[in-house]
């Protein structure tokens, strides 16, 4: 099975870095070795959809601005479900479309794409940190990552 | 008064919207364009070395780095003083000839043409690329792939990283290419002239062999008379990554030609106490306003600016569709905005063949590809020609080399007034007897800036594709009386 746990996210723009921040982490807890690749990505739409041909399964790490749970919540999305910063693009297409043309195109489309969202206190001002609630909730998405990738 | 709102993303941050106020008869009063702007970048920028900006602003945005890439990079050189080698320069042209290709395809393949090619009435679920690709063909779909494919390699190749190019430094580039890449370079671009004539053929078949469609590009109901401007090179003609910012008023006659180092005396911004975006204005014309004419100093900054501040295009292919582009729509200017889906057509063929013009140039392989600054740094200003229109970086620093003031226009920003305005005259044009908004008919007034493609906040990435919308009407006391939601 070849598996992709993707970070998602834009490093200098507060809460949003934190799929790559995860990603990072991720990486450093898996063994040498390890067949799982971890990567990070700053797309959405066919982009994101064409970073993910060729793996069977797929584990995304997105911020999510709901507005209806506490900054650091974890939600588990699959990808119909609400659009994440990452898996919507207002230039091409959302990704649920994109994954559908992947599939008639007959790419290979992973056939298990799990989305780890993280509720967002702050996506629209420029700076290097996470806001605490989202910071704190860091090493519980760890988790939530190495247990899906299990 | 009846109040609509349009609504792109109804769940997430970030998000433009449309409100649309309608009297007491049900037409449209008036509307307004929000855009929320993200916050600080430019005291985020501060204190930093100049060099880092080719590589910082591409985080700007997730849909243009390369263009921001670009502009840095030409700042940084200006702030050193330093004038690259010619194959510096044809490298960067030569990634983001690539880059524009990539994009104009995206744009008219998932968000311009489905509004064409499955017609303007269609459900929203089938009016996007899927839809596209049932009703002309499942290999139009591999082409935008491959299309897409080819493009990112080459950004890779020159760029150094598939995503975020971060080659560009003050005075030139910091490696070359081989004449292994060169050859491979030169093969995806002729495949990409083809793609782009092929492009081209659709649009024709399909858009301008529809007379209905014809009309409604040609109808009042997306027409502004506007002044317009685009980057020329030395002859006048349309170039995306050097030259002089020409400026043509709405008659299409040239009143004068900037370079990056005069934009603030051409370019002024002004401030809405309605909105977070600044409007930017022609300065020696002056702001009177959201209004057409030649003594308002409103202007585009978009594909069909381009062509329009231009006497033509650079390669031979291109400029026999800008030939045809103009004497089908009745001479220059052309000022109605849906034509912009043509005029990004053209600009997609004549990125192809400027493509393999550069992969071809001798000089394209030469180790050359860096002057070293010798210059104290200063000031400077860096223009490309973005995607969604011109792009302008300024950068002032201290004689280390430090950000001591930024400050960015980005192509929305150009284009934030005639945005506004086309929206509002198509509302006017599609709206009667509010009580009763069809989709198809706010779906056209969706198409208003959909033609512009603007860029929300230039990175605020989190918007939905096809714009999940949701449409609230309230009477005159603020109480909801009809929703409309469509998904996709």
């Amino acid at each position: 099975m070849k598996t992709l746990i993707l970070g998602l996210g834009n490093p200098i723009l507060g809460d949003d870095a934190l799929g790559l921040r995860v990603a990072a982490l991720v990486r450093q807890r898996l063994p040498p070795g390890s067949a799982i690749e971890v990567d990070e990505e700053y797309w959405g739409g066919l982009r994101l959809m064409e970073r993910l041909v060729g793996y069977d399964k797929a584990i995304l790490i997105d911020a999510i601005c709901t507005g209806t749970h506490p900054p650091g919540t974890i939600l588990r999305l699959g990808p119909d479900d609400l659009p994440t910063q990452h898996t919507a693009s207002s230039h091409d297409v959302s990704l649920p479309t994109a994954l559908q043309m992947g599939r008639e195109m007959h790419l290979k489309i992973p056939d298990d794409i799990r989305i780890i969202a993280v509720e967002a206190a702050n996506v629209l001002d420029f700076c290097e940190q996470c806001s605490p609630a989202v910071s704190a909730a860091l090493p519980a998405v760890v988790e939530r990552v190495l247990a899906a990738v299990n | 008064m009846q109040r609509i709102t349009i609504d792109p993303i109804t769940r997430l941050e970030g998000h433009g919207k449309i409100e649309i106020f309608l009297d007491e008869a049900g037409d449209v009063a008036n509307t307004y364009f929000q855009i929320p702007e993200l916050r600080g970048f430019e005291q985020f920028c501060v204190g930093r070395p100049v060099e880092e900006m080719p590589i910082l602003t591409n985080r700007i945005c997730g849909v243009c780095p390369e263009a921001h890439h670009m502009a840095a990079a030409k700042a940084a050189d200006a702030v050193y003083h330093v004038d690259p080698p010619p194959t510096a320069k044809k490298l960067r042209e030569l990634l983001y000839s690539a880059f524009y290709v990539t994009d104009h395809t995206t744009h008219f393949y998932a968000l311009g043409g489905p509004d064409f090619v499955m017609g303007p009435d269609a459900p929203v679920a089938e009016r996007n690329i899927l839809g596209v690709i049932h009703k002309v063909g499942l290999e139009i779909g591999g082409k935008v792939i491959q299309c897409r494919k080819y493009g990112h390699t080459v950004v890779e190749m020159i760029g150094g990283r598939k995503v975020h190019p971060c080659t560009s430094i003050p005075g030139g580039l910091t490696k070359g290419i081989t004449a292994e890449q060169r050859a491979e370079i030169e093969q995806m671009g002729r495949w990409a002239i083809e793609f782009a004539q092929f492009s081209l053929k659709l649009f024709n078949d399909i858009v301008l062999g529809n007379k209905a469609y014809v009309d409604l590009i040609l109808g009042d109901a997306y027409t502004h008379h506007t002044y317009y401007i685009g980057t020329v090179d030395e002859n006048n003609r349309v170039n995306f990554y050097d030259g002089r910012v020409s400026v043509v008023d709405p008659e299409g006659k040239r009143i004068g030609k900037y370079a990056a180092s005069e934009y603030t005396d051409w370019i002024a911004e002004r401030v809405e106490p309605w909105s977070y975006l600044k409007f930017t204005y022609l300065k020696k014309i002056g702001w009177k306003g959201l209004v057409d004419g030649k003594d308002s100093g409103v202007y585009a900054a978009t594909p069909l600016s381009r062509l329009n501040a231009a006497d033509g295009m650079a390669t031979p292919r291109a400029q026999e569709e800008y030939d045809k582009f103009y004497s089908t729509l009745g001479g220059k200017p052309v000022h109605q905005r849906l034509a912009t889906h043509w005029a990004r057509l053209i600009e997609l063929l004549y990125a192809a063949e400027r493509w393999v013009e550069l992969a071809t140039d001798p000089e394209i392989t030469s180790d050359n590809y860096r002057t070293i600054p010798t210059e104290k740094p200063t000031e400077g200003v860096g223009i490309v020609e973005a995607p969604r229109g011109t792009l302008t970086h300024h950068y002032q620093t201290d004689e280390r080399g430090i950000l001591t003031k930024v400050n960015l226009i980005v192509g929305t920003t150009n284009n934030y007034a005639p945005i506004s305005m086309t929206i509002k005259k198509a509302a006017q044009a599609f709206i009667h007897k509010g009580a009763v908004v069809t989709e198809g008919a706010l779906n056209r007034v969706e198409m208003a800036f959909r033609a512009y493609d603007p860029c929300f906040g230039c990175a605020t990435h989190s918007l939905p594709g096809q714009m999940p919308l949701e449409v609230i009407i309230r009477n005159a006391r603020g109480e909801i009386v009809d929703v409309l939601k469509q998904y996709c």
